[in-house]
């Protein structure tokens, strides 16, 4: 997130099992709580229910056939004002036909007719705003006629004690479930601590490498971390390397370069004619440009092949084979193409097309009219790695076999009144050096020159 | 033939220009690559001689920005980069040939005059036509194995009568390509060119070698060989 605030690895995992744990221990909260409520409920009615069949064991007609109730009722809260448990018998028109003491200022709106046997459980509140639970029961009682009188038997019992037991109940679990996800979240935090040290070792070590007091990244990491590390570990060795490399042909350029300036401040003594210091001048500038130039391209050449992604010949070699066409576009050249789909460089595309480049453009420039190009892996070497083999043949005069060492050195070439600064397949030489492989001129079945690379 | 050369370097560009000069070519200068564009677009080039690094403009997309207004006329690439890949991304581009820095006079010669003969179909540096072999690499005329005397400039029109024989060049085309951009024309010079051209190839009117078209122009009437 370029500009921005970027959090860590810890803090993101944190961020995230906070949230995950808070939302399930929240979810598990709510379902324990409603499984509470429900309970309780059913706790309730129960209880009512058992008032009301003490009530109805405790009423019986008399001599008038009138249902009566005693004064000492079973549960002694029945008797008294504001205790929170009342109790009424209303005949079948819904009048009030007998109210417990404790009902006094307690009164429950009507409600619709209730059967013979039906119970009904309700929530509701008094006219006086009081938060009630009750419980309805239609019962028939038979006069001494054998006539059916018909009664409701409420209970009714204050929503407090209910709320109490609820609120204590969730006190009690919210601060537990608070406590578990702090606990948990102390657990993770340290889970995370413990799992991401290695990385944090790898920080350390990197800071290390960076100060100078290390050389490479050399703790024991996870199998997880140990791709990262060796490939960082191989990045530093190539980068000092390279460093190393560059150090030594910057010096190798420097000192290759004190000759011809020795030979050019010789030249320009007032003994030496115009004529011998515009040759001398031309030989040494040719000489510098030479060595300028040997050294730029070894320079840039990368001999990076442990980080590098395969790199197909074929488009490389076609965009060679297509530049070269139209700068030797007065020559006829036939140009072959065998590349295999399979033959693939590990390394820097740079590198291979510099190698092409320089072996396709020696072809074309020393062929009659035939150029032939081949890549393909090496099935039969004994190694966990292929091996690409790369061929350039064309049908020119070839390289005599007592060439071959010299047209390998810098600024040697095989015809000196050609064009060129006689630095190509030294170069190519380096480069495939540089990956480990190996270069060898033979002669071609084209009549020719064919130069083989194994890398 | 007409050369343009885009280069930024102030002494590199006065040098190039000199010695293109001196090898008989008429040749325009522009310092970036805006200008090159220009210049391109607007006058009658017979090869483009581009340097990469340019300011303003890339030489790369310079030549793609001429290729793409049909400018056909062949470009050499002059560059320090001399990696493949600079290379090919240059030929890629729409160039004909590079030639990477330091390069000697000779060789660049060499270049442009390949390059020209390739432009007009010739592939050898050797034009024969008929009685008369023209030499584009020395820059020399014989007939019947005589070397002519020619001036540059007779030089230079003959030459491109004879990269484009059997072709009508107008007296326009003559005077745009034998003449860079500041030189003072006029096209009645060309008329005495041809006049003199005449007498000195074919003193005894055998051949008769141009042809005018009157009111369209001259015609190289001998075929050449040199392809």
């Amino acid at each position: 997130m370029p500009g921005g605030v970027t959090l860590s690895l810890q803090a993101r995992l944190l961020i995230a099992a906070t949230v995950v744990l808070a939302a399930f221990l929240g979810l598990t909260g709510l379902v324990l709580d409603k499984a509470f409520r429900d309970s309780a409920e059913t706790a309730v009615r129960e209880r009512l229910q058992s008032h009301v069949y003490a009530l109805l064991t405790a009423a019986e007609l008399d001599a008038n056939s009138v249902l009566q109730l005693p004064q000492d009722l079973p549960d002694p809260r029945f008797g008294v004002i504001g205790s929170g448990l009342s109790a009424e018998v209303r005949r079948a028109d819904d009048s009030v036909h007998w109210r417990s003491k404790s009902a006094l200022g307690i009164e429950i709106p009507a409600t619709d007719p209730i059967q013979i046997g039906e119970w009904r459980f309700r929530q509701m509140t008094s006219t006086q705003g009081v938060a009630l639970f009750t419980l309805d029961f239609g019962v028939a009682w038979e006069d001494a006629r054998r006539r059916p009188q018909r009664y409701i038997f409420r209970v009714a019992e204050s929503f407090d004690a209910f709320y109490d037991q609820v609120r204590r109940f969730r006190r009690s679990l919210w601060g537990w479930l608070g406590a578990v996800t702090l606990l948990l979240l102390a657990v993770q935090g340290g889970i995370l601590r413990w799992g991401l040290a290695p990385l944090r070792r790898v920080a350390d070590d990197l800071s290390a490498i960076e100060s100078g007091s290390a050389q490479r990244l050399s703790g024991s990491y996870p199998k997880e971390l140990r791709g990262l590390t060796d490939n960082l570990n191989t990045l530093i060795t190539n980068a000092r390397a390279h460093l190393e490399r560059y150090r030594d042909m910057l010096g190798n350029l420097a000192h290759s370069l004190k000759t011809p300036l020795a030979v050019l401040r010789a030249a320009m003594e007032p003994k030496t004619n115009d004529g011998d210091l515009r040759r001398i001048t031309r030989e040494q500038v040719d000489r510098m440009s030479q060595i300028v130039e040997y050294q730029l391209h070894r320079a840039a050449a990368s001999g990076r092949a442990t980080l590098s992604g395969p790199v197909c010949i074929a488009p490389p070699a076609r965009k060679i084979v297509a530049a070269l066409t139209k700068v030797y576009g007065e020559k006829p050249v036939q140009c072959e193409l065998h590349v295999e789909n399979d033959a693939v460089f590990y390394g820097d595309e740079g590198d291979l097309m510099e190698v092409l480049g320089n072996l396709a453009d020696n072809a074309y420039k020393w062929c009659r009219g035939r150029v032939q190009i081949s890549a393909h892996t090496d099935a039969d070497a004994n190694r966990t790695q292929a091996r690409l083999v790369l061929r350039i043949e064309d049908d020119g005069p070839g390289i005599a076999e007592e060439f071959t060492d010299q047209v390998l050195q810098r600024g040697e070439r095989a015809d000196p009144a050609t064009a060129g600064h006689g630095i190509g397949l030294a170069m190519v030489q380096d480069i495939v050096r540089l990956y480990g492989g190996c270069l060898k001129i033979g002669r071609s079945a084209l009549g020719g020159a064919a130069v083989e690379i194994r890398i | 033939m007409r050369l343009l050369i885009v280069e930024d370097e102030v002494v590199l560009r006065e040098q190039l220009q000199s010695q293109l000069r001196k090898a008989g070519y008429a040749v325009d200068v522009a310092a970036d690559g805006a200008e090159g564009l220009h210049l391109g677009n607007n006058y009658p080039f017979d090869l483009a001689v581009v340097d990469l690094g340019l300011p303003k403009l890339s030489g790369i997309e310079l030549i793609r920005a001429l290729r793409k207004n049909s400018r056909a006329f062949p470009i050499l690439i002059l560059t320090a980069r001399s990696r493949w890949q600079d290379k090919v991304e240059g030929l890629e581009s729409g160039a004909d040939d590079y030639l990477v820095k330091p390069f000697h006079t000779e060789e660049l010669l060499a270049r442009v005059r390949a390059l020209l003969r390739r432009a007009a179909g010739v592939t050898q540096p050797v034009i024969h036509c008929g009685p008369i072999e023209l030499d584009t690499g020395a820059q020399s005329v014989c007939v019947n194995s005589q070397l002519l005397e020619l001036t540059a400039y007779e030089y230079r029109v003959l030459e491109y009568l004879i990269l484009h024989a059997g072709q009508v060049v107008s007296k326009t085309d003559l005077t745009e390509h034998i003449y860079d951009q500041d030189f003072d024309r006029d096209s009645n010079v060309i008329e005495v060119f041809i006049g003199r051209l005449r007498r000195k190839l074919d003193p005894e009117q055998r051949y008769s070698p141009i042809e005018t078209l009157r009111g369209r122009g001259y015609r190289f009437t001998l075929e050449c060989r040199g392809a």
